[in-house]
């Protein structure tokens, strides 16, 4: 059980580990937008760290690097594809941050450093705790960014929090937002002493 | 590399492709399926009541009644200020405009994303090409405050693509 839940706050991938940043700081623009690169990220997440786990003792060591990046790459099309063809309004906005889950450190690190490692049900754990503490980051920027920058927050067409202000503060919609919100999330974290170590 | 690290790295790729071409025979219908709808549900907009046809990249709308020719569709693409704004151009058969639409925009928040508002784009209608100019720049279009290159960004690229079409019907008489 350790393993599940040190991902979602001790050792959160963005708070704590601070990897994966790049996604974050372009798609926590709306919460909807986070919610989906959520689904993506976890259905990738978790079955290419099972699939590693289950395949790590005939993976020679000096090919693991680029047997994890076919693995991993390998979910990801399949999933780039399922939202091309059913979601073609995300497949727009997301854009090319699904296919960079190839390349996203929280997936290739967790591989190298946990699922190459460890037996299968430790790693799906592992991978799950992870992803959702990816996705809870994500999604917890994306609300405070939508909020501030826009002035409501609106879900698949559903108005969640109506709209409380008529001048919002633009600039949390820009990138400087997110390393705004990002950077007080952390500080109040460290604060509160939350995260493993501080 | 050894022959076994060559052989495992060989197998994962070749069963990773063979995973990969099951999902994509599968969805491959359904992604044509969704880009062909979005394509019609957006030249709909323009002209509601209007079957489509492509020629040369231009869409002709002829009315699903009796088959008339209403009008034509291009897409255009302008320089703005955060990248290339692409918009859809609805023209009346007599050269004025039907409606201007923004596919696409990475303007700023707020300022020149407020190209996609309705305020802005309601000025085209109906306009012809020598009207199709800001303001400024002795047009009738309105641009939007504290987003001049934004807004002369579509202006122009509307502008350009009518001149465009007017050429070819000239041309093609």
């Amino acid at each position: 059980m350790k393993e599940f839940t040190k991902g979602i706050l001790k050792r959160n991938p963005i708070f704590y580990l601070m990897l994966g940043l790049c996604p974050t700081l372009a798609i926590t623009t709306a919460v909807e937008n986070a919610l989906i690169m959520s689904a993506a990220f976890l259905f990738v997440m978790i079955p290419s760290a099972a699939i590693i786990s289950m395949v790590r003792r005939w993976i020679p060591r000096n090919v693991r690097i680029p047997s994890f990046i076919v693995i991993i790459a390998t979910f990801t099309t399949i999933i780039d594809l399922l939202i091309h063809g059913f979601l073609p309004r995300f497949y727009e906005v997301l854009g090319i941050f699904i296919p960079l889950i190839v390349v996203n450190c929280i997936v290739m690190g967790r591989v190298e450093a946990f699922a190459s490692k460890n037996p299968v049900r430790e790693s799906i754990l592992d991978a799950a705790g992870m992803g959702i503490g990816f996705s809870a980051a994500i999604v917890v920027v994306s609300i405070i960014r939508e909020l501030l920058g826009r002035g409501y927050v609106e879900i698949f067409g559903y108005t969640v929090i109506p709209s409380f202000t008529r001048s919002p503060i633009g600039v949390m919609i820009l990138p400087p937002g997110a390393f705004l919100t990002i950077g007080i999330i952390i500080a109040i974290f460290k604060k509160k002493g939350l995260l493993k170590g501080v | 590399m050894n022959t076994r690290e060559i052989m495992v790295l060989t197998i994962i790729c070749i069963i990773s492709g063979f995973c990969l071409f099951a999902v994509h025979n599968l969805v491959k219908e359904r992604i044509e399926k969704t880009e062909n709808t979005e394509m019609i549900r957006l030249l709909s907009e323009i002209f509601p009541s209007s079957e489509f046809a492509e020629e040369n990249g231009i869409y002709l709308a002829r009315s699903k009644e009796n088959g008339e020719l209403e009008g034509y569709i291009a897409m255009a693409e302008g320089k703005g200020y955060g990248g290339s704004i692409s918009l859809m151009i609805g023209i009346h058969k007599d050269g004025t405009i039907k409606k201007v639409k923004i596919l696409k925009q990475g303007e700023t928040p707020g300022l020149g994303a407020r190209i996609t508002e309705e305020n802005f784009l309601a000025q085209f209608e109906g306009k012809s090409v020598d009207e199709v100019m800001l303001k400024r720049d002795g047009g009738t279009i309105d641009a939007i405050s504290g987003a001049t290159i934004s807004s002369r960004a579509v202006v122009e690229a509307v502008r350009e693509k009518m001149l465009e079409l007017a050429y070819l019907w000239r041309s093609a008489g």
